[in-house]
C-alpha cells in the first residue's frame, strides 16, 4: 500500500515538474487536446452563451470611444448608491457586480485611481459573496491600479478576472449569475453612453446607442431561459422587451465595399470601406436614453 | 495515511495553479507585445492538433466589431508549435473582411490593425498555418 502511495505521489511530482520546466522556457500549457467549439447550430450551447458574453459591447470600448470625443470625466455616471453590504440575494450581489464592473473600466481608462478602489472593494465583496472572489485578482489590479504606468495590463487583469467568473459560473451550472453580471455590464456601459450623449449630442455616439440594437437580440436570449425563474428575473425581461420595443424602428443599413490593405512597420493595417448607417430619429434617441435611466436606476435602487 | 493525502494534495494544488500561471503569463506577454497604446479587449486560446489543411480555418468564435474604432488583432504562438497563428475575419454575409495570412506570398503577419467602419457580430477564425499542430493566443486591443 504505501509503495503504491509512493509511486502515485512521485508520478504526480513528475507531471508537474514537467509542467513547472516548461514553465521556465515560458511554453504555453493548455489544459484540454484541443480547443476547437462544437457546432454551431447548438442554440445556446455553451458555446453559443460564451459568443453572446463576447458580444457584448464592451464598457471600456464606449469610455474608449468618450476619450476620442475628448468628453471629460464625470464621477456622476458612475452608480455610487450601491452598498456592496447591503446586496441580500444572489440576484442582487450578481447584477451590481456587472455595474460596478462597468464602472471599474470606465474609472480604469479614466485613471482614476482614488475612485477605482472603492469600487475594487465593493466588487470585491460582491465576488466573494457569491463565491467567485478566488477568481478576481484583486491584489495585483489595486498595484495597477494606483502605479498608472501600465494601463493595458490594468484592463488585461481586470478584464481577465471577469472572463474567469463568466467561465466559471457557467461551468458550475449558475449561468443565471454570469447573465446578470452580462446584463449589468451593459446596461451601465448603455447608460453611461445615453448620459453622456444628452450634453454631447455627437453623431458617432449616437451611432453607437442606436447600433446596440446589433447585439439586444442575444441579451434577450441569454436573460430569456431565466424569466419565469421569480419575480426579479420577470422585470428584468420585462425591462429589456420594452427596451427592444424602443429599438425596433430604428433602422441599420450598410454601404458596399472592400478592405484596402496596406503593409505598414512589418504589421499589415486593413480599412474597411463598407460603412454601417444608423437612421434613428430625436424622438427615437429620447425614448432610449429614457427607458435606460428608468431600467439602470430601477436596478440599482433596491439596495 | 492523512499525511500522504495531505501530501498529494498539496502537489494537486502546486501542479494545478503553475498551468494556470504558465497560461496566464504567455498571454500577458502577448498583451504586452502589442504595443504601449494598445488597451486590452479581450483574448483567444487556442490549441489544435495537426489537420489535413482545409479551406476553413478550424477554430471559429463570434465578437461584436464597433465602427469608428481601430483594432489591434496580435497572434502570438507557443515555440512548439509546427505552425504560425493566422486569423481571419468574416462578416455577417461571410466576407473575408481581414486576413493575416498572405495566400499569394504565404507572408503571414504577426499582428494587424483594422479600421472598423461598420458595426455588426463578426467570426473570427484562427488556425496554424498548413493545418499544423499548435498552440497560441489571439488577442483584441484597442488602438488610437
Amino acid at each position: 500500500m504505501k509503495g503504491r502511495i509512493f509511486l502515485l505521489i512521485i508520478t504526480v511530482f513528475v507531471c508537474f515538474s514537467c509542467g513547472n520546466s516548461s514553465n521556465k522556457k515560458g511554453e504555453f500549457v493548455f489544459p484540454e487536446a484541443d480547443s476547437v467549439p462544437s457546432s454551431e447550430a447548438e442554440k445556446l450551447s455553451p458555446e453559443a452563451i460564451a459568443d453572446i458574453s463576447r458580444n457584448i459591447s464592451s464598457p471600456v470600448e464606449i469610455a474608449n470611444l468618450l476619450q476620442l470625443l475628448e468628453v471629460p470625466f464625470s464621477q456622476n455616471y458612475l452608480a455610487t448608491s450601491i452598498d456592496a453590504n447591503k446586496q441580500s440575494t444572489n440576484f442582487d450581489k450578481a447584477l451590481k457586480m456587472g455595474i460596478l464592473g462597468a464602472d471599474l473600466g470606465y474609472l480604469n481608462m479614466y485613471e482614476k485611481t482614488g475612485s477605482s478602489l472603492d469600487v475594487l472593494s465593493s466588487i470585491r465583496k460582491l465576488a466573494d459573496d457569491i463565491k467567485v472572489g478566488q477568481f478576481f485578482d484583486f491584489e495585483s489590479i489595486k498595484r495597477l491600479s494606483l502605479n498608472k504606468s501600465n494601463l493595458d495590463s490594468l484592463l488585461f487583469i481586470s478584464i481577465d478576472s471577469y472572463t474567469k467568473i463568466d467561465n466559471y459560473l457557467r461551468e458550475n451550472d449558475r449561468g443565471q449569475l454570469s447573465a446578470l453580471i452580462i446584463i449589468g455590464v451593459w446596461i451601465e456601459g448603455q447608460y453611461l453612453a445615453t448620459q453622456v450623449v444628452s450634453q454631447y449630442p455627437d453623431t458617432m455616439l449616437i451611432d453607437r446607442i442606436g447600433e446596440q440594437k446589433i447585439i439586444l437580440n442575444d441579451l434577450l436570449l441569454l436573460i430569456r431561459p431565466y424569466c419565469n425563474s421569480g419575480s426579479e428575473f420577470t422585470s428584468i425581461c420585462e425591462d429589456f422587451q420594452n427596451l427592444k420595443d424602443k429599438y425596433r424602428e430604428i433602422k441599420i443599413t450598410f454601404t458596399q465595399g472592400d478592405p484596402v490593405s496596406v503593409e505598414k512597420d512589418g504589421g499589415l493595417v486593413i480599412t474597411q470601406t463598407e460603412k454601417s448607417i444608423v437612421e434613428m430619429s430625436d424622438e427615437q434617441l429620447k425614448g432610449i436614453i429614457e427607458i435606460t435611466k428608468k431600467i439602470r436606476n430601477r436596478l440599482i435602487s433596491n439596495n | 495515511m492523512k499525511k500522504t493525502i495531505l501530501t498529494i494534495s498539496f502537489l494537486l494544488a502546486i501542479g494545478l495553479l503553475s498551468y494556470g500561471q504558465a497560461s496566464d503569463q504567455f498571454v500577458s506577454n502577448c498583451v504586452m507585445s502589442a504595443g504601449a497604446t494598445a488597451k486590452y479587449l479581450k483574448d483567444f486560446r487556442i490549441q489544435l492538433g495537426k489537420a489535413v489543411p482545409q479551406s476553413e480555418l478550424r477554430y471559429k468564435a463570434n465578437m461584436s466589431l464597433w465602427k469608428n474604432t481601430k483594432y489591434r488583432f496580435t497572434m502570438c504562438n507557443t515555440e512548439e508549435s509546427k505552425g504560425q497563428l493566422i486569423l481571419n475575419i468574416k462578416d455577417e454575409s461571410n466576407k473575408v473582411v481581414l486576413s493575416s495570412f498572405d495566400q499569394k506570398t504565404g507572408k503571414t503577419y504577426g499582428y494587424v490593425d483594422f479600421i472598423c467602419n461598420k458595426s455588426g457580430i463578426y467570426q473570427l477564425l484562427f488556425d496554424f498555418t498548413n493545418g499544423q499542430q499548435g498552440s497560441g493566443v489571439g488577442v483584441v486591443s484597442m488602438i488610437k
